[in-house]
């Protein structure tokens, strides 16, 4: 049974859903837990195109992402400044 | 030899002398602060006659090194009663490094009730009354009647009429390469500016000739490389230029650390109506710039022209902690009147940030309804009259919530917190707590790989590792802070390894050094400690390294709280 995951994204990736004509939010069906390689996969988009998922209002990069229906998920491309990348987990420090 | 240049506005006297040993091997931050914590008494009243307001480049300002054309200012500051260091782009300073000055002095407190000019040219530094019809008069209007009377080139550094009022939020604005507006923004320093009556600093460098490299071909390797990282890395080689800071609406709102409506909560609905992309599509449509150099050599270009629905110039340096505290803070979904409030903060000369965050605590006072657009512009006009509401306005957050006996205000040390909830991105903070700036982001924001050594991702929602990465990022920032660079080299040089030390080998090629890395981080700690030294004899104590208390209250979307003890936020400083 799908269940819908509301969808963000932003900077060039906000670009790119606006050029396939999505809505940003967007709503997307899924169905159980995907790894966020696997809804990138199913959303047509390079995984080179992400930095970090934001899911649910925590970062996370696509290798560790997991998400499921309900979830509140955000897509960030590479440019998002440095200290923000490090105060918000999305870069591995040391 | 370097210029070390003293004007007393007491006296009126000048003296232009060889750098002092002392401050030799120093610039940027690193002077301002030691010379402050050295020669100002730290006790004595900001805008009285003991304080003095040094204008210093860094290290690099002047030569062909991308992103080296900031001025550090420093002063005992009247807003948080600490030092203070704040930096600008402009052109100031790089004219000041080409005429080879390694530092301007200015002390002393005039008798008379008269605004000066400081003129400084090669041939020496001239003090003149300044032209009657610039007093009062706003900062863009101001800067075009100095450069018509002395030269279209000059560079220009004033105080707006807050200035002139000593007004404890009012900044020290500089003319960038098409006379708009660049600020040394934070801390009041316009007001020491405007105590000693000194509307305007002048410098013309006709006759200086290029700054002196040591090692001309090191040089050159060196700021390729580095230029290289600037204009391959995603953040300033495209973030940064589409979107500017703003970028940064978006992802922290979606993080759960955008303040909304005087730090109620984390995130808001309305977000995106104010974010970098919409800015940016907003620029597009209207003929503006997306992307704009606020000195000669800037090649990530962050800030942007945005003109009006008419397609006229309205503001640049439209910075994302602007737009947050009036669109998200006080809830005023509407980019085109914040737009117009930034043009009124260059104008009449106050830091963006500390107004902005003081028009949502006049908000919780009930002074204006959240909000509304219209009364948010007339509230910040208030300044400019000099009626007592806006003398509050224009005095800071502190103060509109003494007045009205709040204390639901956010700051620390007086000084407003900006864009960044310290309860959902806990490494800010710390550094909000125990910078001796007072709350300020900037005071840790550099990184380098080489230089934190937090292991793993730190969550931004947890305490652990926080109090190593805010120490770390503050010692980067500040060794930073004295190159003259500007700080969004930092996101670069986080992932580019190689840019981090080119950075370093363009300040030994440039003054035949041997520096290291190791070094770099020696002089960031010397700096601080300078700094917390300052601040101890001015009566500052670990208590005044704390968040007020309404941020124990829980924060959505996390319902996270700041939860760090005294003893953790009082191990940040242990080094």
């Amino acid at each position: 049974m799908p269940a819908m995951i509301e969808l963000r994204a932003f900077m060039g990736l906000a670009d790119t859903f606006r050029e396939r004509n999505w809505d940003n939010p967007k709503t997307v069906a899924v169905t159980g837990e995907m790894t966020g390689e696997e809804f990138l996969a199913m959303l047509d988009l390079s995984p080179d195109a992400v930095e970090v998922f934001f899911v649910n209002g925590k970062a996370f990069t696509p290798d560790l992402a997991v998400v499921t229906g309900g979830d509140r998920v955000a897509l960030a491309p590479q440019g998002v400044p440095g200290p923000y990348r490090v105060l918000l987990g999305f870069k591995k420090m040391g | 030899m370097s210029k070390f240049i003293r004007v007393d506005m007491a006296s009126k006297a000048v003296k232009i002398e060889e750098c002092p040993e002392q401050y030799a091997g120093l610039a940027g931050r690193a002077l301002t602060s030691i010379f402050v914590a050295n020669e100002v008494k730290p006790t004595c009243h900001p805008l009285g006659k003991y304080n003095k307001l040094v204008f210093a480049p860094g290290f690099l300002t002047g030569t062909s090194a991308a992103n080296s054309g900031r001025l550090s200012c420093g002063a005992k500051s009247p807003l948080t009663g600490g030092i203070k260091e704040s930096n600008s782009g402009g052109t100031f300073a790089q004219k000041m490094s080409k005429m080879d000055i390694k530092a301007i002095v200015f002390e002393g407190i005039p008798e008379e009730d008269k605004f000066y000019v400081v003129k400084v040219t090669m041939d020496g530094v001239t003090i003149e009354e300044a032209p009657a019809a610039i007093i009062g008069m706003g900062n863009y209007e101001a800067i075009k009647v100095l450069q018509a009377q002395y030269g279209p080139k000059v560079g220009v550094g004033i105080v707006g009429p807050a200035g002139e009022m000593r007004l404890t939020a009012a900044n020290i604005s500089f003319a960038d390469p098409q006379s708009n507006i660049r600020s040394a923004g934070r801390g009041g320093l316009g007001a020491v500016m405007g105590s000693k009556k000194i509307k305007a600093v002048v410098i013309d460098d006709t006759g200086a000739g290029a700054v002196a490299i040591a090692n001309p071909e090191e040089f050159k390797a060196a700021s390729k490389r580095f230029t290289n990282a600037l204009t391959t890395h995603p953040v300033t080689g495209q973030g940064l230029p589409k979107y500017g800071t703003n970028i940064l609406v978006n992802i922290l709102n979606e993080a759960g650390g955008l303040p909304t409506k005087n730090f109620r909560s984390g995130r808001n609905e309305w977000a995106n109506n104010i974010g970098g992309e919409t800015m940016a599509a907003t620029i597009e449509a209207r003929k503006g710039k997306t992307t704009h150099g606020c000195h000669a050599g800037c090649i990530i270009r962050c800030s942007q022209q945005y003109n009006d629905k008419d397609e006229k110039y309205l503001t640049s340096g439209f910075e994302y902690e602007t737009i947050w505290a009036l669109g998200a803070n006080a809830c005023v979904d509407d980019l085109d009147a914040i737009a117009y409030a930034d043009r009124e903060f260059d104008d009449v000369g106050v830091d963006s940030i500390e107004v902005s965050v003081t028009v949502g605590v006049a908000m919780e006072a009930g002074i204006i309804p959240w909000g509304d657009a219209k009364a948010m512009l007339e509230l910040i006009q208030e300044i400019r009259k000099g009626t007592p509401l806006g003398r509050i306005v224009g005095s800071g957050a502190g103060a509109l919530g003494q007045m009205y006996g709040l204390t639901r205000v956010p700051v620390v040390k007086n000084q407003a917190i900006p864009a960044y909830d310290p309860r959902a991105v806990k490494g800010v903070g710390l550094t909000y707590a125990t910078t001796p700036m007072g709350a300020d982001h900037t005071a840790g924001y550099a990184v380098a790989t080489n230089i934190l050594k937090v292991g793993g991702f730190v969550d931004p929602l947890g305490k652990a590792g926080q109090v190593e990465l805010s120490r770390n990022l503050q010692i980067a920032t500040a060794a930073v802070d004295s190159t003259g660079m500007c700080l969004f080299i930092a996101f670069a040089i986080l992932d580019i390894a190689d840019g981090f030390n080119a950075l370093v080998e363009m300040i030994n090629a440039r003054y035949n050094l041997a520096l290291t890395g190791d070094d770099v981080v020696a002089l960031g700690k010397t700096i601080l400690k300078a700094e917390r030294g300052f601040n101890q004899q001015a009566g500052f104590t670990n208590a005044h390294d704390r968040l007020p208390e309404f941020f124990e209250e829980k924060c959505a979307p996390h319902d996270v709280t700041w939860d760090f003890t005294d003893a953790e936020i009082d191990e940040v400083f242990n080094f």
